[in-house]
């Protein structure tokens, strides 16, 4: 059986060593988010996790869930740690305490929602879209939806969905049929077919609160004509209590490669009573103000199973005996060397490590540009920090899931045969972090994000925020011998992508087809230099720390694999870059 | 007879009073008559009142301001007989055939004889003017119809009657081409000449289907602007510019005019908003608001438009049409969508076309006059035919006939042979109204880079620039870009040329047929290799492009610029270094980096540096500093070649031509004559004040920060453009190499694009057209 402890020493140093975190104290409405009250805020979170929530991970994916007359019931167990997620104000952890909220910054939740990742991430999907229905009803519904919805969604009496995905309907929501008829005292009608609808019928909470993509009679064609809705599983009554039974029901449960434990529904809406949120035909632009925090909390479920994976991986090789280490007998006195001693296990270890320490400095970075872009009082600053999310989301949800899944299949790899059966756990990692590439976008649609809107938009001023630093940084550090080993394949990395942006730039103004073939190795090449310069920095920060348990010494090793075996990537990616999208476009379609 | 040397303009409304300060910016004295005002002003108070005006208004109609002492105002009362200096008498008074006959009988009476007299009529016939009038006067008489603003509207109709004297006319022509810049389309006599003939069919027609299709007038101007390559204004906001009281009464007189069989009665031109707006004053720009206006109403400014179904004005909104997304840039796609967008497209400028191919030859012979009267009278930027040919003739021939329209025979013809125009042999040719093809000719002397291009290959070409043989041993270097902006490509393909010319022939001409001469450096490259911290790319860019304009001026062989419209910035600076410009009148030159921030760094600060002490009094080293700290500092753009004189862009040596199409020719005259013993300019070093200097310059801008005239980033931009203009660490008792001036620009440059205010500057500018002040 799989074991977890929560890293929490390493979320610190990424926090405040790295991040300067300290500073979220001075953010307007964050005062009271002293790293003494973050401390305590993360410590108790790995407690949950660690005891709660972990130990009813396997057992949830073997048993899954059931569909019986339309209601579905989770696996044992997952009641009972619901309940106490809502009741130790988890759910309610970054919202606006207006609403009952707590109102803790997106840097503290990110390592929180890192946490239930790697512990069980098909429990943690539920709450995960709850606090997305949330974000878009904040952001876009009108005050008496607000206050009428929110309190039982941020205290967690409730849960929330995103139904966007239609059977003929997927990718592309300009195709979505589902229809909302006004029915002229303010509510619509909500007919049509939703699937693929995590957490849309379950058993742990009273009420469930269905955030819909449909269209309106008479709405133009395509996505100019696609309004949300709120439509409730159980209609509310002016006391608000849950009372009848509203016209949506679960027809189906899908049967899944992971993520057993999580309902994925099939919902029919027939002539449900729902509520406009938003303007008319805006609903695209209100989902996607959800959809960006939902994308980096995608990324957030590869970098929590990666995790997992990592340190399974490492202390098995630490324990399981097998041969001899190639340079000779390490361990003489035992039948057999451990497994650790194989470069070859390092190497996998070492990427996982540096895929997950690394993974976590850009989730964290992120998620501060987006307590800057709302809070920070500074509105140049706001604006700078909101470029910098809006470029940085798909960068951390499609190379954190990607990486996310390379680091788990790693993690199965390490355990050879054991790994692939189910005993151990490390099949069921790899099978839960396959749909993160998937869902929420895939990750082609991430980098089409990147390069067709990120890149051009404002003549390239979203790239500004990590350009500029990036470039800053190598300036002041190109004296700095010490650090050479490190700055020095950055900058050259760093060339790498200055040379493939302006090229795709270039290329893609002329011919979009060009941009798009080279899409995916750039989102790649964009994140293996964020990752160098995150590493980069960490290796400098841990050379200054006096204290040496082992972990200072560890990061700085970690970033010189990854300078080393890793960061070399971009080579590949940027000579895949510049030859063209001639041999991808070119290619005959018959000839497939 | 003799070239004409004054000028007499009587009426001085709004095209008479035009059309007298146009000549005078030929530099041709003008006598401005208007009828004797009673009162305390002076008997001539009504012209002098009107070339008041023509000093106020906007856009310009001089020039320069020195233009206007060439017009001397008059009365009609006391001032006819000065008419008889005059070689040439335009009358310009309203369009009533008793007040125009009795005006020439009293003009006949003391005018020179030989001189010549037309009409700026647009709507008499030029057989009803002449009706009683001397033989004499008959064969003196033409009517030359000028489009307003006479300045800017490059169009001249000029109607002969059957009297008129062959050289009277060819007087007036030559100097309208030669000395006015205008491009004369021959017409005859017939109602409303070529193009009010279809420009009024097509906006009678554009009104007429918008009410009937139940169109917003965004929707319309969308369907009739872009698509088409008519002016974005499209017909609503063309009418709400030429005033909407105009839409009944040039209706009335066409109408009136035309024979019954035109299809112009057929269309409707009772429409009682019209009437409504016009009884109500909302004549357009120049009444209480048009189809458009801007209501400042609660001390905003909310862009409204008119519903044309109730006549109340609402809050602007921008077309959504099916018609006009899906179609893209595809006319017969347009034409033929089912929403009301194409049938709006297809009823408007299917008839329209229809109407234009039918007009050949009762209006011209030539469709080609009548694509040159539609795109310099009306600013299409192709004439129906060049449009029919863009759709396709059989196309179009074959929709008419499905529809049940007539197939005008010129159209019939066009669809069988496979269109109006085509080439042969490198050569443009025209159907012609007998049914054949000739050569589309150009007037004597033009020589144009377009037929250039046709007939041959570059010597040099690349995704920015080409480099061409214009013949006589002169190569012309023309920018391809978007804007005719200047990006690495255009630089490279520069460098090349140097070497080319210097193997093949004597001079080079930079030059080029497009709207604009040069908007600049790219700027959108440039703020993305910033955004990206390309440092190091942008310093190449801004050594390569001072090393090639370097270049260029030390070249062995002369290098005349030829810009017409806008020579901004980099496309500024590479004129600097030239050794001679020929512009047309209507070039706007600027050194405008500092507006987004940057300073010129292609030689520009140090070439107005240069061209400033060549042409000062030796006063010391300052005065050249100031101003071209002055002109550079407030990114000055002049409005016209004479302006551009007076900010130092051009030099005395440099030429002025005032037809755009004989620039290229000009230039190329200019050329061969430097090529004739030419030696390249002396490297002179330049005596500059040093820190002393830009301690003033600094002051200067610190008090224009304090009374409000500078922002915070201004001052950033003023202090590093006042270190590069004093030189440095320059020191007066020695002078300063050019060289070393050219590394301050590059520096301060490099230094001000890192900076995010700059940064901003650029991409507002890029992305609303506006400077943005921070």
């Amino acid at each position: 059986m799989p074991t977890y402890t929560a890293p929490l020493r390493d979320m610190r140093f990424v926090l405040y060593d790295l991040h300067g975190g300290g500073r979220l104290a001075r953010l307007p409405g964050c005062e009271e988010c002293t790293p003494e009250v973050i401390d305590a805020v993360l410590a108790e979170a790995a407690r949950l996790c660690e005891e709660v929530l972990f130990p009813l991970n396997r057992a949830g994916d073997e048993e899954g869930c059931r569909l019986a007359d339309g209601a579905v019931a989770t696996p044992k167990g997952f009641r009972e740690a619901y309940r106490l997620v809502r009741e130790g104000g988890w759910t309610a952890l970054a919202c606006d305490p207006a609403f009952g909220g707590q109102g803790l910054p997106h840097a503290v939740k990110v390592l929180v929602d890192e946490m239930m990742c790697s512990a069980n991430l098909a429990f943690a999907l539920t709450p995960g879209l709850s606090f997305g229905a949330y974000a878009a009803l904040y952001a876009h519904g009108s005050e008496a939806l607000k206050a009428r919805w929110l309190p039982p969604l941020v205290d967690g009496r409730w849960t929330g969905t995103m139904c966007l995905t239609e059977p003929h309907c997927g990718t592309d929501l300009g195709l979505l049929r589902t229809r909302a008829v006004p029915q002229g005292d303010g509510s619509y009608r909500v007919s049509g077919t939703k699937i693929f609808i995590s957490a849309g019928e379950h058993d742990l909470a009273e009420n469930i609160v269905h955030l819909v993509l449909a269209r309106l009679p008479g709405a133009p064609t395509g996505v100019k004509g696609i309004s949300l809705f709120l439509v409730p599983k159980l209609l509310v009554g002016e006391d608000g209590r849950p009372g009848a039974r509203n016209g949506v029901s679960c027809g189906a449960i899908e049967h899944k490669m992971g993520l057993c434990a999580s309902p994925t529904c099939l919902l029919n809406f027939d002539g449900a009573a729902g509520w406009l949120v938003g303007e008319p035909h805006k609903g695209l632009r209100a989902m996607f103000a959800m959809m960006n925090l939902e994308r980096l909390a995608v990324g957030i479920q590869g970098l929590g199973l990666a995790e997992a994976a990592y340190r399974n991986a490492a202390a098995y090789a630490r324990e399981r005996l097998q041969g001899r280490a190639p340079s000779g007998a390490k361990c003489p006195d035992k039948p057999a060397d451990p497994i650790i001693v194989h470069p070859d296990v390092r190497r996998m270890l070492l990427t996982q490590r540096a895929i997950v320490e690394g993974g976590r400095a850009l989730a964290v970075w992120t998620a501060l540009a987006l307590d800057d872009h709302a809070r920070h009082p500074d509105s140049d600053r706001r604006r700078e920090a909101g470029d910098l999310a809006a470029l940085l989301t798909p960068v951390a949800k499609a190379l954190l899931t990607d990486l996310g899944f390379e680091a788990a299949n790693l993690g199965m790899q390490v355990f050879g045969g054991h790994g692939y059966i189910r005993d151990h756990g490390m099949e069921h990692y790899v099978r839960d972090a396959r749909v993160t590439q998937i869902y929420e976008g895939t990750n082609g649609i991430q980098a089409l994000d990147l390069v067709g809107r990120k890149l051009p938009a404002h003549g390239g001023r979203l790239l500004r925020g990590f350009f500029h630093p990036v470039a800053a940084y190598l300036d002041a550090t190109a004296e700095n011998a010490v650090l050479a080993e490190f700055t020095r394949p950055l900058a050259k990395a760093f060339a790498r992508l200055q040379q493939a942006t302006a090229h795709i730039a270039r290329a893609g103004l002329k011919n979009p087809d060009e941009a798009a073939a080279a899409a995916a190795d750039y989102l790649h090449l964009f994140g293996l230099v964020a990752l160098a310069y995150l590493w980069t920095r960490m290796a400098e920060i841990a050379r200054t720390k006096a204290e040496d348990d082992g972990f200072h010494r560890a990061k700085i090793g970690t970033a010189r694999f990854f300078m080393d075996r890793m960061l070399p990537r971009t080579a590949a990616l940027s000579a895949a870059i510049l030859a063209g999208g001639r041999s991808v476009t070119g290619f005959d379609e018959g000839d497939f | 007879m003799d070239d004409i040397r004054r000028v007499g303009v009587i009426g001085a409304g709004v095209m008479g009073a035009g059309i007298a300060a146009h000549i005078a910016n030929a530099g041709v004295p003008v006598l401005l008559l208007d009828v004797a005002a009673e009162g305390t002003d002076g008997r001539d108070a009504v012209a002098r009142a009107a070339i008041r005006t023509l000093q106020k208004a906007d856009p310009a109609p001089f020039m320069h301001p020195d233009f206007a002492r060439l017009v001397s105002p008059g009365t009609v009362e006391d001032d006819l007989d000065r008419l008889g200096r005059c070689d040439w008498i335009v009358e310009a008074v309203p369009e009533r055939l008793e007040i125009k006959r009795a005006l020439y009988r009293r003009i006949e009476r003391v005018r020179r004889p030989g001189s010549v007299v037309s009409s700026n009529t647009s709507t008499l016939p030029l057989a009803a003017l002449t009706e009683g009038q001397s033989a004499a006067f008959a064969a003196d008489f033409l009517v030359t119809h000028f489009f307003n603003p006479p300045r800017y509207m490059r169009l001249l109709e000029l109607v002969g009657g059957p009297d008129t004297r062959p050289d009277a006319a060819e007087a007036v022509r030559r100097f309208a081409d030669r000395r006015l810049g205008k491009t004369v389309v021959e017409c005859r006599d017939r109602p409303g000449f070529i193009a009010n003939r279809l420009g009024v069919f097509w906006l009678q027609c554009a009104l007429a289907e918008a009410f009937a299709l139940g169109l917003e007038v965004e929707e319309a101007d969308a369907v009739l602007g872009k698509p088409w390559g008519i002016p974005k204004t499209g017909v609503f906001g063309l009418l709400d510019l030429v005033g909407i009281d105009l839409v009944p009464q040039v209706g009335a007189s066409l109408a009136a005019a035309l024979p019954p069989g035109d299809p112009f009665h057929a269309l409707p031109r009772d429409m009682p908003l019209i009437a409504r707006m016009v009884a109500e004053g909302r004549t357009g720009r120049k009444g209480a608001g048009g189809f458009y206006r801007l209501n400042r109403a609660g001390g905003g400014k909310v862009k409204e438009a008119i519903a044309l179904a109730t006549g109340a004005y609402r809050p602007g909104r921008a077309p959504d049409l099916d018609s006009l997304a899906e179609a893209g840039g595809d006319l017969r796609a347009l034409l033929g969508h089912p929403d009301k967008g194409g049938r709006y497209a297809w009823r408007v400028m299917g008839r329209t076309l229809a109407y234009a191919a039918s007009l050949v030859p009762e209006v011209a012979d030539d469709p080609a006059a009548v694509d040159e009267a539609m795109r310099l009278g009306y600013n299409w930027s192709e004439g129906p035919f060049a449009l029919i040919d863009r759709l396709g003739a059989g196309w179009l021939a074959e929709r008419l006939e499905t529809e049940g329209w007539p197939v005008p025979p010129l159209l019939g013809r066009a669809a069988a042979l496979g269109g109006i125009y085509r080439e042969e042999a490198g050569s443009r040719r025209v159907l012609g109204a007998d049914g054949g093809y000739r050569d589309a000719t150009r007037p004597d002397g033009v020589l144009s880079l377009a037929d250039v291009k046709r007939a041959g290959t570059p010597v040099l070409r690349n995704p920015s620039a080409a480099l061409w043989d214009v013949g006589d041993g002169v190569a012309c270097f023309e920018f391809t870009t978007k804007m005719n902006t200047i990006d690495p490509d255009t630089l490279a393909l520069l460098g090349k040329a140097v070497g080319a010319v210097q193997e093949g022939f004597r001079a080079l001409v930079i030059h080029n047929e497009g709207k604009d001469f040069s908007a600049g450096a790219n700027l959108g490259l440039a703020l993305f290799a910033a955004n990206i911290a390309a440092w190091g790319e942008i310093a190449a860019m801004v050594e390569q492009g001072q090393r090639t304009y370097r270049a260029l001026k030390y070249a062995p062989f002369p290098v005349v610029g030829a810009p017409s419209g806008l020579a901004l910035g980099g496309g500024c600076e590479i004129l600097l270094h030239c050794d001679a410009v020929q512009a047309h009148a209507e070039t706007y030159m600027g050194l405008v980096e500092c507006g987004v921030g940057l300073i010129p760094a292609w030689g520009g600060c140090t070439a107005m540096l240069a061209r400033r002490a060549a042409a000062g009094r030796p006063q010391g080293p300052m005065p050249p500093v100031i101003r071209a700290f002055e002109t550079i500092g407030a990114a000055k753009v002049a409005k016209s070649a004479a302006e551009a004189r007076d900010l130092g862009f051009l030099g005395p040596d440099d030429g002025i031509t005032m037809n755009r199409d004989r620039l290229l020719a000009d230039a190329k005259a200019k050329a061969l004559e430097l090529a004739r013993d030419y030696a390249p300019p002396a490297i002179t070093p330049l005596t500059l004040p040093g820190p002393a200097g830009r301690i003033a310059l600094d002051m200067a801008a610190r008090q224009l920060a304090r009374r409000g005239l500078a922002t915070a980033h201004d001052l950033v931009v003023a202090g590093a453009l006042a270190e590069v203009l004093s030189g440095g660490g320059a020191d007066h008792t020695r002078p300063v190499e050019e060289e070393a001036v050219l590394a301050l620009e590059r520096a301060h440059f490099l230094a001000l694009i890192r900076h995010p205010a700059t940064l901003a500057r650029i991409e507002h500018v890029l992305e609303t057209g506006k400077p943005l002040r921070n």
